[in-house]
């Protein structure tokens, strides 16, 4: 009767599972079993919530944009007065700061996908796995450094005495003031985002299979021809949330504007962080806060109207 | 010998033109043995050739070289009278047709079909023409705005078919594009591309590792192993004729029988089968025979073997019921080490043999092929 043979055979019930069937048996004591069609909310609950409490804070920014500072006591007024905007639509120099944001996100975008474009498709495509890890090891690199670090470097490199000027004094150039103005703002930005695009990019690419670039060759297309007829179309869903990140990214951004700008080529941002931490006019930082908030979802909404959610990859709807 | 018959209609074979030519092309990879090994062949103007051949016998490999995408090691590819090797894939005139059909997922079915066309710069209204027209070739009219993921498989692979065609190629390539489907809808759609090939008159090869499809839809084929062409022929005499033992093996069920090559046949032990020898056979070598299941006969008594030659007593060890015949797995004990395959099929009676019962079987002397074997 007692066969060892018998023993070895015999199923032995995972420990893994005896562990989940505890974890099951006290998850069922503080969430009974008849409230488990509502354990899907329960799971978005903390999501909801972060998003809940930033909510709160953009209701009390607009609260506080409704106050005007009084200069005399440099305490926000009492009465709710819609003047902060007044200002802001009346001022040629905050119109320019938007003006100047809107189309520095706009010029990142286009030389950020039209850079990054290029390098997830050969990444995607390449067949050296040395290219690759190349490719992988370059993009991440400038992740590890951070945002403040490499506008600094950028400094150093494209500073007047920098190695660039040194370069170009070697064959005879005069030193060119390369930084604290426009182009040099919108270099650091693409720059920065480049890598963004990238990994955005890269799925996009990878799910259009290497058939179907064969295929339209096979049918006449020359490589430009199926780059323009096949690829981009097929990449589209990837090319449109690549382009929203940049965009949102770097209307928003700060340090960019302020390092590589000099001071001289605020964004938003930086007009906001003045308001705030410089001039104390909270009510009019608010302001443009909420403006920069509508700015964006207004992008962000439009988009979505013209491409659908669906062409983001999210959700079922074509 | 037999195999005079099988050489049908070989005069008026060299009266055609020829479509495609290749000539001792080979493709190395680096990597062990070439994929493919010095083929030459000539694929007539018209006619539908079928490159045969089990999994990595380098038949996709040839297929690419001639289609453009791969540059072979060595040989010429001719089409159309021109060598092609200095043109990439979009300046060779050929359709196309993917295993994976590789359609364009964001464009509707006659997009996808206009396709070729818009990338030759065709007038508009010429497009729309022959779009309508080739869409109506592979009875897809009434579809033309579905986008591929709206359309079955067999009606997704009439669209690849209808777009590989509708810029009149020189040359259809087909690399086993029925594989994926099932069992029905794939011969429907064998009939469908020998109806249209015959209907367009184009030139085609076809891939495939299903035997029934190469010898149900080609003029001709070609068996490949090991990236060496094994046999080119027409299915028949590929059939009744193979060349060798692995397109013995390869194409039909056979039992085989191993032994040596005397003057009057195959000599197993004590017994002497008679039968005929390829002319690479060598006599006193070791040989094998072979013997298409479908040619031996199998009965309770001498009666049901009229005419055959051969005969022995066995049993039968293994019934396998397949529907419109039967396959019997039957050991004698004059042959020992032997198992004969015999397809059963007599539409008269439903007797089955049972697992055990004893049964004579036998078989033609003409019909066991005997070959070279180093055992
Ligand atoms: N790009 C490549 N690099 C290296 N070796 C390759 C390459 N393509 C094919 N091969 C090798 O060449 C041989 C023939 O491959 P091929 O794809 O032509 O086979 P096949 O007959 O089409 O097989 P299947 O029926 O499985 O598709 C295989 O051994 C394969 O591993
Ligand atoms: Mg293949």
């Amino acid at each position: 009767m007692n066969n060892p043979t018998v023993d070895r055979t015999r199923f032995r019930y995972p420990l893994r599972w005896r562990v989940m069937d505890s974890l099951e048996e006290g998850a069922s004591l503080i969430w009974p079993r008849s409230l488990s069609r509502h354990t899907g909310w329960l799971l978005l609950a903390p999501a909801l919530l972060l998003v809940g409490i930033l909510v709160l804070g953009l209701v009390q920014i607009a609260e506080s944009s409704l106050h005007t500072l009084d200069t005399s006591t440099y305490l926000p007024s009492e009465n709710y007065t819609g003047e902060n905007y007044l200002t802001i639509v009346e001022s040629a120099t905050y119109l320019r700061i938007l003006w100047r944001s809107l189309l520095g996100a706009a010029l990142t975008v286009v030389f950020t996908l039209l850079l990054a474009f290029p390098y997830a498709y050969i990444l995607v495509r390449t067949s050296s796995a040395l290219v690759r890890k190349g490719l992988l090891v370059i993009l991440f690199l400038p992740f590890f450094i951070g945002q403040v670090v490499r506008a600094y470097g950028w400094l150093i490199i494209l500073g007047n005495s920098g190695a660039v000027n040194e370069v170009l004094g070697l064959v005879g150039v005069e030193p060119i003031r390369l930084l604290f103005n426009y182009p040099a703002v919108i270099f650091g930005l693409v720059q920065y985002m480049l890598p963004f695009a990238v990994l955005l990019l890269a799925p996009a690419l990878t799910a259009i299979p290497q058939e179907i670039e064969t295929a339209a060759g096979s049918l006449g297309a020359n490589w430009l021809q199926s780059l323009w007829y096949v690829v981009l179309p097929m990449a589209k869903p990837g090319l449109i949330g690549a382009g929203l990140v940049v965009a949102t990214l770097s209307l928003t951004d700060f340090a960019m504007p302020a390092m590589l700008g000099g001071g001289s080529q605020d964004f938003i941002a930086n007009a906001i962080y003045d308001q705030f931490f410089r001039t104390a006019n909270q009510g009019l930082g608010s302001a443009l806060a909420l403006v920069l908030v509508a700015i964006g979802s207004l992008i962000v909404g439009l988009v979505f109207m013209i491409f659908g959610a669906g062409t983001l990859g999210m959700g079922a709807k074509k | 010998m037999f195999m005079s018959d099988l050489q049908l209609d070989s005069a008026s074979r060299a009266e055609r033109s020829v479509a495609v030519s290749v000539r001792g092309v080979t493709m190395d990879f680096g990597s062990g043995s070439p994929a493919v090994k010095d083929a030459s062949f000539d694929v007539e103007t018209g006619s539908f050739l079928t490159i045969l051949g089990p999994s990595g016998s380098g038949k996709t490999t040839l297929l690419r070289m001639i289609a453009g995408f791969q540059k072979p090691t060595q040989g010429t590819i001719t089409i159309a009278g021109k060598p092609v090797d200095a043109d990439p894939p979009n300046r060779r005139s050929i359709g196309m047709v993917f295993q994976k059909l590789a359609l364009f997922p964001h464009m509707t079915a006659a997009e996808n079909v206009a396709f070729p066309l818009k990338m030759r710069r065709t007038n508009p209204a010429e497009i729309s023409g022959k779009v309508e027209k080739f869409l109506n070739l592979v009875k897809l009219d009434g579809y033309a705005e579905r986008r591929p993921h709206e359309l079955s498989g067999g009606q997704q692979q009439r669209v690849a078919i209808a777009r590989a065609l509708v810029f009149e190629p020189e040359l259809l390539l087909l690399d086993e594009p029925l594989a994926a489907l099932d069992r029905k809808l794939r011969e429907e759609m064998q009939l469908e591309f020998r109806r249209i090939q015959k209907e367009l008159g184009v030139t085609t090869i076809n891939v495939t590792h299903d035997q029934r499809e190469a010898l149900v839809v080609s003029d001709d084929i070609i068996v490949m192993d090991q990236g060496l062409i094994q046999q080119h022929d027409r299915p028949v005499g590929l059939y009744r004729a193979p060349n060798n033992l692995f397109v013995a093996s390869f194409i039909g069920v056979s039992t085989f029988i191993d032994g040596t090559l005397t003057a009057d046949g195959l000599k197993v032990g004590d017994l002497l089968l008679p039968g005929s020898a390829t002319p690479e056979a060598t006599l006193g070598a070791p040989a094998r025979g072979a013997v298409r299941a479908e040619q031996l006969r199998i009965g309770a008594g001498p009666e049901a073997l009229a005419g055959c030659e051969i005969e022995m007593d066995g049993k039968v060890e293994d019934v396998i019921f397949e529907g419109e015949r039967l396959i019997y797995v039957v050991g004698c004990e004059r042959a020992p080490d032997i198992k004969f395959q015999i397809y059963h099929h007599d539409p008269h009676s439903f007797d089955i043999f049972e697992i055990g019962s004893p049964v004579r079987i036998g078989w033609h002397g003409k019909d066991m092929k005997i070959f070279n074997h180093d055992a």
